[in-house]
This record gives C-alpha cells, sequence and structure tokens, in this order.
C-alpha cells in the first residue's frame, strides 16, 4: 500500500503506553485520511453518551496521502474528537509542521487516549514515544509554551499546544501551531486540557511512501510554481482574506453589533487595506504558496497574527473599529487559545443581551479594555460571568433565558463564522447544514448567489452550489488534506488534486471518486449526530431565529426590512436534503448509506436512533 | 454624469486609488465602467450598484456607488 504509511499510533495517557497499529487497504481507500479517517475511527471508538471531557474521549491527529508532501499548501492536519461545546463529533483543521513530521515518523494518524496524572508533552519519534513533563508550561499561555518546546528542538519539528483556555477546558478553546495556526473550534482544545496534555512534539526521519515518487516530486514542484505565479498574477495576498471585509460591508454582509447590523460606516478602519499598511510582517503555513497571515504590532506591542473571520468577530461584530485594538483581543485568544470566532461571537452576544436586559453586566459595545479583561476571565474560567461566558454562546443563551438564545448565533452549538446571513439565504443555508455546526469551512456561496443566481432566491440551484461546495471544501480537502485556498482564492485547478493523490497512491481516481468519499464522511458525521441526539429533527439545520425577525431587519440600504423566511428556508432545506438523500431531518437515508458502504455503521446506529 | 467608484482588495492597486468620484465622459455600462478604471478586462470580477449585484451590460445612473472587487470565496 503506498501512499499512507498504513499505521496508526494509539497511545494511553492514563497507563503511559502505546503501539503501531496496521490498517488495511480496504479502511484507507474508503475513508482517505483526514476528516475521514477521523469520523471513522471516532465513530467506531467512542459511546454515545460519554462526557468529551473525561477520559473516556479520544482525540485523533489525523493526515491524508498528500499531508506532508511537497505540492501546493499540503503542510495541514486535522484534530478531531466529541466536541464538548456541540456534544458530538467536531473537527478543524491547521497548518502545522506534524503533517509532514508524523508521516515521517511512519503514522498517517495518532489517537490519544485516557488522561495523564500530570501535565504531559507527548513526545513521538519514529518508534520512540515518550511522556515528558510538561508541568513547566502548564498555566502558560501558547507563545510562551510554544518557545519553551522550540528551544528544545528544531524549528521544523512538529508542535500542538494548548494555552490556558485548554487547559481550563473553555468548550471553545483550540490547538494551536506555530505563531498564528489553530483548530478544533469545537472545544478540541479542551480535550486535551481534559488529558492533562499540554502539547504534541513531532519528529520523523522516514520517506513518505509514494508509488511514483518521481513524478509527484515534478508535479508537485510545479504546482507550487503555479500555486505562487497565481497568487502573485491576482494580487491576493495583499490583503489576504481580510479584502473580503470591505465588500461584505458594501453589500450587507457583516457582522457588526452581535450581527444586528449588517454594514458600518466605521469598517473601513479595519479592512484589508488598512490591514496591509499596517503589516509588520507575513506567516504562511508549511508548503504554503499564498500566505495568510499578516501580522501587525496590537495595542500592547505585540505581534499580532490578523486574518478576515478573527477581525470580523472580534472587530464590527463587538463594534470595535479600532484595528490596533482587534489585534490586541485576537492576540489575547491565540494566546490562551481561544477560538477567534466564538470569543468574538460570546462578546458580541454578551453585550447585546445586556443592552436587552437579558442578563446585567458592565460590558459595552466598542469596549476594547474590557473585553480584554473578559477574554482573560473567560480562559481562566475566572468568576460567574468567567465560567459562563466560557461555555459558549448557547449554553448562556440558556441560562439567561428571556428568549436571549434566539440572538446567540450558533447552529448546533457552534458559533457562526463573519457573515451575517439575515439576507442572504444560501449563505445561511450554508451555516445550518454545515456537519459540525456553524461553520464557513464547508460551504460559502455568498459571490454566486449575488452573481450567478439571485439574493432573493431560496431555490434548488443554492442547495446543489452548497453541496458542490461541501464535497470539495468539507470533502477533497479535509480528506487529502490539503489547504483549499489555492483553489477557492486564486484558482489554482481543482483536477491536480487527483493527480497529487494518484501520484503517490498508484490508484486512478478522479474527483467523481473523491465526491464519493466525500458523502461518505458527511453522513458518517450526520451518523455521529444522530446516535447522540436520537431526537434530531430538521429545525437543528437552522440558523438562529433573530435572522428571521422582521424587527432586526437593516432600517436603511439596499437590503432595508429583509430578513429570512421560514417557510421559504425550510424549502431549501428540503432541496438539500432532496438532493443530498437525506430523510425529512436531515439524516442520510438507509439507501443512501447502503449505496456509500456504510451498512454496518447504519446498524450501529439503529441501536439508538432510526433510520428511515 | 457623477458616480462613487470603490475598489476591494488587488483591484485597489491595479486602479490606483480605493474609493473615488468620478464624473463620467458619458453614459457606461457596469463592464466598461470597471474598464474606464483600468481594471484588467480578462480578470473576473463582481460589480454592486447601490448594493446590489449587476451584470456587466448594465446601465450605471447618476449618484450611483459603484463597487468593483475581486471575487472572493469565503477563506
Amino acid at each position: 500500500m503506498k501512499g499512507w504509511t498504513g499505521y496508526i499510533l494509539r497511545v494511553n495517557l492514563t497507563d503511559k503506553t502505546w503501539k503501531k497499529e496496521s490498517f488495511t487497504e480496504e479502511f484507507a481507500q474508503k475513508w482517505v485520511g483526514g476528516r475521514g479517517f477521523a469520523a471513522k475511527i471516532l465513530f467506531d471508538e467512542l459511546k454515545p453518551g460519554i462526557d468529551p471531557l473525561g477520559p473516556e474521549n479520544k482525540l485523533v491527529v489525523a493526515l491524508g496521502p498528500i499531508s506532508g508532501i511537497p505540492a501546493p499548501n499540503t503542510g495541514k492536519a486535522v484534530v478531531a474528537a466529541k466536541s464538548p461545546l456541540t456534544g458530538f463529533y467536531g473537527d478543524g483543521n491547521l497548518g502545522t509542521h506534524v503533517a509532514s513530521q508524523l508521516r515521517k515518523a511512519g503514522y498517517d494518524a495518532l489517537i490519544v487516549e485516557g488522561a495523564a496524572a500530570k501535565p504531559t508533552l507527548l513526545y513521538i519519534e519514529d518508534e520512540k514515544v515518550e511522556f515528558q513533563s510538561a508541568e513547566e508550561v502548564w498555566g502558560k499561555g501558547t507563545f510562551v509554551t510554544n518557545e519553551w518546546i522550540y528551544a528544545r528542538h528544531p524549528k521544523s519539528t512538529g508542535v500542538l499546544n494548548i494555552g490556558q483556555a485548554g487547559e481550563n477546558k473553555v468548550l471553545y478553546s483550540v490547538i494551536r501551531s506555530m505563531e498564528g495556526r489553530a483548530a478544533g473550534r469545537p472545544g478540541i482544545g479542551a480535550v486535551m486540557g481534559s488529558k492533562l496534555l499540554k502539547a504534541i512534539v513531532v519528529k520523523g526521519t522516514k520517506t513518505i511512501p509514494q508509488e511514483r515518487a518521481e513524478e509527484m516530486k515534478t508535479i508537485g514542484i510545479e504546482g507550487l510554481k503555479k500555486a505562487r505565479e497565481l497568487d502573485q498574477k491576482s494580487g491576493w495576498s495583499k490583503q489576504s482574506t481580510d479584502a473580503v471585509l470591505a465588500w461584505c460591508n458594501e453589500v450587507n454582509g457583516l457582522p457588526v453589533q452581535n450581527m444586528r447590523k449588517t454594514t458600518h460606516p466605521e469598517a473601513f478602519k479595519v479592512d484589508g487595506e488598512r490591514l496591509n499598511d499596517a503589516r509588520i510582517a507575513t506567516y504562511g503555513c508549511p508548503n504554503c504558496t499564498m500566505h495568510c497571515g499578516i501580522t501587525i504590532e496590537d495595542k500592547e506591542g505585540h505581534e499580532s497574527e490578523l486574518d478576515y473571520e478573527n477581525i470580523g468577530m472580534l472587530g464590527p461584530n463587538v463594534n470595535v473599529f479600532d484595528l490596533k485594538q482587534v489585534g490586541s483581543l485576537n492576540y489575547l485568544c491565540d494566546d490562551y487559545g481561544l477560538d477567534t470566532i466564538s470569543a468574538g461571537s460570546v462578546l458580541g452576544f454578551y453585550a447585546d443581551a445586556i443592552e436587552r436586559g437579558a442578563t446585567t453586566g458592565d460590558f459595552k459595545f466598542g469596549d476594547a479594555e474590557k473585553g480584554k479583561a473578559l477574554l482573560g476571565q473567560i480562559a481562566r474560567r475566572e468568576g460567574k460571568v468567567g465560567n459562563l461566558l466560557a461555555d459558549g454562546t448557547l449554553r448562556m443563551g440558556k441560562a439567561w433565558g428571556k428568549d436571549s438564545v434566539n440572538y446567540a448565533m450558533q447552529v448546533k452549538g457552534l458559533e457562526m463564522a463573519a457573515y451575517n446571513c439575515k439576507s442572504i439565504p444560501g449563505q445561511a443555508l450554508a451555516f445550518g447544514v454545515a456537519p459540525i455546526g456553524g461553520h464557513h469551512r464547508e460551504a460559502w456561496i455568498i459571490t454566486f448567489e449575488l452573481k450567478h443566481s439571485t439574493r432573493e432566491s431560496y431555490g434548488p440551484e443554492k442547495a446543489a452550489k452548497v453541496i458542490e461546495l461541501q464535497r470539495i471544501r468539507g470533502g477533497l480537502f479535509e480528506l487529502l488534506v490539503a489547504c483549499r485556498f489555492p483553489w477557492v482564492e486564486v484558482g489554482y485547478e481543482l483536477e491536480n488534486y487527483p493527480r497529487f493523490f494518484n501520484a503517490v497512491t498508484g490508484l486512478n481516481w478522479t474527483l467523481e471518486d473523491f465526491w464519493k468519499t466525500a458523502d461518505r464522511a458527511y453522513a458518517m458525521i450526520k451518523l455521529h449526530y444522530l446516535r447522540e441526539f436520537p431526537n434530531a429533527t430538521r429545525k437543528d439545520d437552522y440558523p438562529p431565529a433573530v435572522w428571521f425577525d422582521k424587527a432586526n431587519a437593516d432600517t436603511e440600504g439596499a437590503q432595508k426590512g429583509v430578513v429570512l423566511d421560514y417557510g421559504k428556508y425550510d424549502s431549501m432545506l428540503q432541496h438539500y436534503y432532496d438532493q443530498r438523500g437525506y430523510d425529512q431531518r436531515g439524516i442520510p437515508t438507509k439507501e443512501l448509506l447502503a449505496k456509500l458502504g456504510i451498512q454496518k455503521e447504519a446498524a450501529e446506529v439503529e441501536k439508538y436512533a432510526k433510520l428511515s | 454624469m457623477k458616480v462613487t467608484v470603490k475598489l476591494i482588495g488587488p483591484l485597489i492597486y491595479e486602479g490606483g486609488f480605493s474609493e473615488k468620484a468620478l464624473t463620467l465622459p458619458g453614459p457606461m455600462t457596469a463592464g466598461e465602467l470597471s474598464a474606464y478604471v483600468k481594471i484588467d478586462k480578462k480578470r473576473p470580477t463582481i460589480i454592486t450598484r447601490n448594493g446590489r449585484a449587476v451584470a456587466n451590460g448594465d446601465k450605471i445612473k447618476d449618484g450611483d456607488r459603484v463597487v468593483i472587487s475581486h471575487i472572493y470565496s469565503g477563506g
């Protein structure tokens, strides 16, 4: 079996044991890697109802056949576990040297079980696995932890670590790697923290097995050159992802004031142009061709790495329009290991709920200094407020009552990314049906809606576009594992990815083969959901009620008076289910599951819930 | 005819400005306006007029705010 190492490393922190386990070629081809491996492994090994923050939960780090191979943007790894935020499968991907180092160590995935008795650094070097003390950095932020690790290991070493937020089990804490890289929005950092696992350090000395290594080297280097050329030609990296902020502000899609508003006259102060002007350095992931991490000096003089999502949510969403202050909020999130999207949503929701009398407090929109203090309280779970805000917007809304949950900007418990979709139905659907909750990674169709459909449409073409993009973004790229940016932002051709896959594996797959595998991974995540929530309904695929509320419509501008329509949204959701082969609840039918070859998994789910 | 044109992202560096009020020499379509402000015709763009997407052939009117952007894909 070429293309995969054929091995998974299983580590148990409770009894400090480890073993190298092989997997079959059938498993490899069925699940490919990354999200596919993680979803399958966690489905097989976790019992429904377990405590996500207990030792029974497992952390999976999964790679794909092109992870770490020199080719466009392949320095990515998937991290996954049962999410403490959403209560079912959660994952994320991040740029890290772990992508190449774990594969060079001889593994396509790492499974971490149990829980350590003391703060631990898991050290992996080929067949050597050590459980080292991390007590010296327990209680420290991710930047200090990173420095501490890299003072002892070369810069090419793969590192995953958590900050105080993960240690204190904040439900939207992330795993970090290098400066500015983070993943695991649904609290995968808290899962590491619950295991007293401060860091994972990986070094490998072997060669990643490839069927046609020379061909891969040639097309990989060609690809790196081509993707760089495309970026330079388009000028995308000038402002990176933050260029979209000014556009969202123009088309009434910016998250302002807990997504109450869609545009703001001061938005230009935090837009891509200002970010580029303030740039002091640029960072990217391993094998990156279009570095998206632009750093600025924040209010306190730290170097803070920004992109659109964290600016949108920690800036306009909390009415902060001072780029240096946004940088400070972002720096703190990165250091504590908090997800910036959820943190911005939590702060916005808190200010909104105070304004509306759902709770009390002295935090107001626009108060960056108080926001910084709150982030510290959240990361430390300090006091009643810090402790509640550490649990995310859904739990905050449930605790406060007074219908505040209606403007908790989340889907399935996961806070939505920085796009205000009360007048953008297709993207609202994309958030609604994102398999792990309100994530933008799976599908983003706003320009399609405006340019190739009509904004007001709730038609089947939007459901089809969401599915098309889910197969590519949440499927192909999360399985292989690679960053989607070269394709999605500068037009590097999608057909290159099966070429890479075929060169390393010796197989002859087309994109169609990947779509089926992607559908299988999505169905698998839906089975996770149903097994945990046997009473799941289509309402679980709805965005927050406030997006349907006429009282929340824009009062001026092109989208004045427009909000989502319940009946039409439901009809568009049905288009999505019909095209996917899902039932009325949004669950794959038995017929579809059989077609995807996961009848065994379906039978397991039927012990807990009904399938149609 | 007076309009305001805003360029987004890399188009700022191509067109040489971020936002400005222009007096046009005569009637123009959205596509003609894009070429008038020196945006490469081969570059895929999305143009909005007063917050709503328009086709290249749609006419621009006096007082319009026209935004020309690189086509973003949500990161």
